[in-house]
């Protein structure tokens, strides 16, 4: 992707450490706690995302990062330097911030509002338009029609796609996202997702990413923690991990019933040990016709839909080169099952 | 009136071009006066309670308390302390302003929202940053519709100042000296120059707001004359 290649970081990512972070409201025991004693440790360069149903406190996490909530106790460390250290300011501009409602600041254009950091950062207007208009063209705007547009002109997409040139605009090591796509609707949420991990591929930023969909945690993230209600940490760990082995009844209903068919979701027609082409035999003239990057998931729903119990992979000239059954994905499911690291 | 008046005489109005140009210029210079004076204690007074409802609800009840004060009543009970000079006609001409400035202002100040404010905060702005470059500029165009009404009934109120004494001019003095020798060309002239002046100011400011917050689109349907319009069903304006 060449849009992404000028997006390239001239900062390296940082890891993000959390020690027994604890915030509570109020004293006694009319306080409430919103986060408790919440360790965590998210490598740099990684997309970790915070899940959990309404009121666990996942985005007082995200805040305590950035310091528009103070912990209670415990300690935030940003590469290592603890961040109630640094000057809040400072801090707080060397982090990007992308929020559900996004908040573009409405009084100014869209270029106005990519470059809000880097002109509070004192770059000289030469250098804010050429940051602006990469990174317009970065998060697939049209930098010479969108740049002078106002907010108030903008689709629930193009708002979203501005918050995150925003936030990415003095190229922060750290980006924090709180249900950054929850105020479109389904087919575009989708779609900012995709655009989302292509951007990352090349970023390789270290993104804490809020979410109440555990769907859009499997789909954006490299590892997950799973907050319950009371702030406490439920589980830390892969996407694959959290849906193989869940460690509690809690977690195993937040994931859901259908963890096997998520689990599918996770891997592709071409992880499999495909059947080879020579033993293809002729095949049913309804059975359907995949590629080696359908999810595992698409590929049974295919074939419960065409009633066969195989179907044929095919490259992209459509040349026909494995077979997959349902047999083989049902089997990849139990050998994912025992190679999980939790399992058991 | 007398029966053989003509409505309008031209020829007066060709004869006293010159005066009616310096009443029309005295009438708006009292009028800007107060509009000016006004604003300045309203933004300061909007400024201090802005985030703190329990001064800022008491600041609008005590502007409305003003308010409902008859204008020819306040105007009368000031000459004992201050005299027949400006400030007994300033003083009531910057209260009547208040109500509206100070509620139009700390609603301009109320009107960012809340995750407009959070991405100030989370983005590295410092308070006084997020004041002057965020909440300052989205507060303008219901500032500039606060101003817009204010200078419209302040127009009309100047007329009331010819009670107090000729001294000071204004558009008022040819109602008075109208009714006063039955000549009804001169009540015409004054009562005519004062809407102008009412609309001219309020499509200045129309056009000033525009200048100022060109990404309000939702400010672009209110016509000029639309808080003329609305003036009008101002109690202290009739």
């Amino acid at each position: 992707m060449s849009a992404v290649a000028t997006g390239t970081p001239t900062r390296a990512a940082a890891g993000i450490t959390l020690e027994h972070v604890t915030r509570r409201y109020g004293a006694g025991p009319g306080g409430r706690i919103a986060v408790d004693d919440l360790s965590l440790e998210i490598p740099a360069g990684q997309v970790c995302v915070l899940v959990g149903p309404s009121g666990c406190g996942k985005t007082t996490t995200l805040k305590m990062i950035n310091r528009l909530i103070a912990p209670t106790s415990g300690r935030v460390l940003i590469d290592g330097v603890d961040a109630a250290s640094r000057h809040l300011v400072d801090l707080r501009r060397s982090i990007g911030y992308v929020i559900q409602h996004v908040g573009l600041f409405p009084h100014l254009t869209v270029a106005e509002n990519v470059a809000t950091v880097p002109r509070l950062l004192g770059w000289s207007p030469a250098r804010q338009r050429e940051r602006t208009d990469e990174l317009l063209a970065l998060v697939g705007l049209d930098p010479a029609v969108d740049r002078d547009r106002y907010p108030a002109r903008l689709s629930g997409g193009e708002r979203q796609r501005v918050g995150v040139a925003r936030a990415l605009a003095a190229d922060p090591p750290v980006l924090l996202m709180d249900e950054p796509f929850g105020a479109v609707d389904p087919i575009v949420r989708a779609r900012l997702q995709d655009e989302f991990l292509r951007l990352q591929e090349g970023l390789a930023r270290t993104i804490v990413f809020v979410t109440h969909d555990i769907d859009e945690a499997i789909k954006v993230g490299d590892c997950i923690a799973v907050l319950g209600v009371g702030g406490r940490l439920a589980q830390f760990g892969s996407p694959a991990e959290i849906l193989a082995a869940p460690a509690s009844d809690f977690v195993a209903r937040f994931v859901g019933a259908d963890r096997g068919l998520k689990r599918l979701s996770l891997r592709l027609v071409g992880d499999l040990d495909l059947r080879a082409a020579s033993e293809v035999r002729p095949l049913p003239p309804m059975a359907p016709m995949l590629d080696r990057s359908t999810s595992l998931k698409d590929a049974l729903s295919m074939l419960l839909d065409a009633g066969v119990q195989a179907g044929a992979v095919v490259d992209d000239a459509g040349a026909v080169t494995g077979l997959v059954t349902i047999d083989m994905i049902a089997a990849s499911l139990r050998r994912s099952a025992e190679g999980a690291p939790d399992a058991g | 009136m007398l029966a053989d008046q003509p409505l309008l005489d031209l020829g007066w109005i060709g004869a006293h071009a010159g005066d009616i140009a310096l009443r029309t210029l005295q009438h708006l210079g009292l009028g800007a006066m107060a509009l000016a004076v006004g604003f300045a204690v309203a933004f300061a007074l909007a400024m201090m309670a802005a985030g703190r409802p329990r001064l800022l609800a008491p600041l609008i009840t005590g502007a409305g308390v003003v308010y409902t004060i008859p204008s020819l009543a306040l105007f009368a009970a000031l000459v004992p302390f201050t005299g027949l000079s400006l400030l007994t006609a300033e003083i009531p001409l910057v209260l009547y302003t208040q109500l509206v400035l100070i509620r139009g202002i700390s609603a301009g100040f109320a009107a960012a929202p809340p995750e407009v404010l959070e991405a100030a905060d989370g983005l590295g702005y410092t308070r006084r940053q997020r004041f002057l470059a965020v909440e300052l500029p989205i507060a303008i165009p219901l500032i500039v519709a606060a101003v817009r009404l204010a200078s419209v009934s302040t127009i009309g109120l100047v007329m009331v100042v010819t009670l107090i004494g000729n001294n000071f001019g204004g558009l008022g003095l040819y109602i008075k000296e109208g009714i006063a020798s039955f000549f009804p060309t001169k009540v015409y002239v004054g009562a005519a120059l004062s809407v102008s002046l009412a609309l001219a100011s309020d499509f200045a400011l129309a056009r000033l707001e525009r200048r100022l917050a060109p990404w309000a689109e939702s400010h672009r349907d209110v016509q000029p004359g639309a808080s003329a319009a609305l003036a009008g069903l101002d109690p202290i304006g009739a």
